[in-house]
């Protein structure tokens, strides 16, 4: 609720938060290597075969047709990066998956910049090195620096840190939102 | 209930009693603290380790490049799916 944020706000914030937790269970959990920028060089690129885009049926074809659409504008490449392919498999998995993506990730109370940023910070917490890389390319295509990216490390490393101690000395929370 | 007594920001003198006051000006500014938060007060048992975290948090809260506002709210995503509470 500070620095104006309302429950609107508040609540998109915690749709990017376990969106990105979310996502970096399934990215673990298929043992993905990263394909942002460049493909792997070598070794399986994931736990389950990756969907052909050439080949696939309706409706997974239309949402890679999407997801291509997506990836051109905010990353640059002409592929659709292995975490969609991965799924590809299922295509009620895709597609909720795609469609929660865009609709977490699009600007509402917050811009859309802030939220890729928390995205960052989420998957630097949570270790996830494919959604690491995911979220700091696209972030890098729209601008942002090596700079950048050490100041949202420094936040996570910094809460941590805070969230370490008070978990540890079990501080009950006194911080109140304004009534 | 916590692990440990709070300290109180009365009773500090010196160094922590200078971090205190100023923990509290930004709490106030922040989010309209009255009294200084039990995370910083516990701190207090230990003045060198308070100043290396008041500064820690100066360097990546205060200092950086991004509006307060994207600092915070990454701040609250990681507290959140750290499951911390506080």
């Amino acid at each position: 609720m500070r620095l104006g944020v309302d429950e609107a706000g508040v609540t998109e914030l915690m749709a990017v938060a376990e969106h990105t937790r979310a996502m970096s269970a399934l990215a673990k959990g298929l043992v993905l290597l990263p394909d942002i920028p460049e493909p792997p060089a070598a070794g399986r690129p994931a736990l389950v075969a990756l969907a052909d885009p050439e080949r696939i049926e309706e409706p997974a074809r239309s949402l890679f047709g999407e997801i291509r659409t997506f990836t051109r504008e905010a990353l640059g490449m002409d592929r659709i990066p292995n975490l969609w392919r991965a799924i590809g498999g299922n295509p009620h998995y895709l597609e909720s998956t795609w469609r929660k993506d865009q609709v977490v990730m699009a600007a509402g109370k917050l811009a859309a910049r802030d939220k890729r940023l928390v995205a960052l910070g989420v998957a630097m917490n949570g270790g996830c090195t494919y959604l690491i890389e995911y979220q700091a390319a696209i972030l890098r295509r729209a601008g942002c620096t090596d700079r950048d990216l050490l100041e949202v490390m420094g936040v996570v490393d910094h809460y941590n840190a805070l969230n370490t101690m008070s978990d540890g000395m079990q501080i009950a929370s006194d911080i109140k939102p304004p009534s | 209930m916590s692990t440990i007594r709070m300290v109180d920001p009365a009773a500090v003198t010196g160094k922590a009693k200078e971090i205190f006051d100023a923990v509290l000006r930004r709490e106030e500014k922040v989010f309209g603290a009255k009294a200084l938060s039990n995370i910083w007060r516990c701190m207090g048992h230990h003045g060198e380790y308070l100043e290396a975290n008041w500064n820690r948090s100066r360097a990546l809260m205060q200092r950086g490049q991004f509006p307060p506002l994207t600092r915070e709210l990454i701040a609250s995503a990681v507290s959140v799916a750290n499951n911390c509470h506080y």
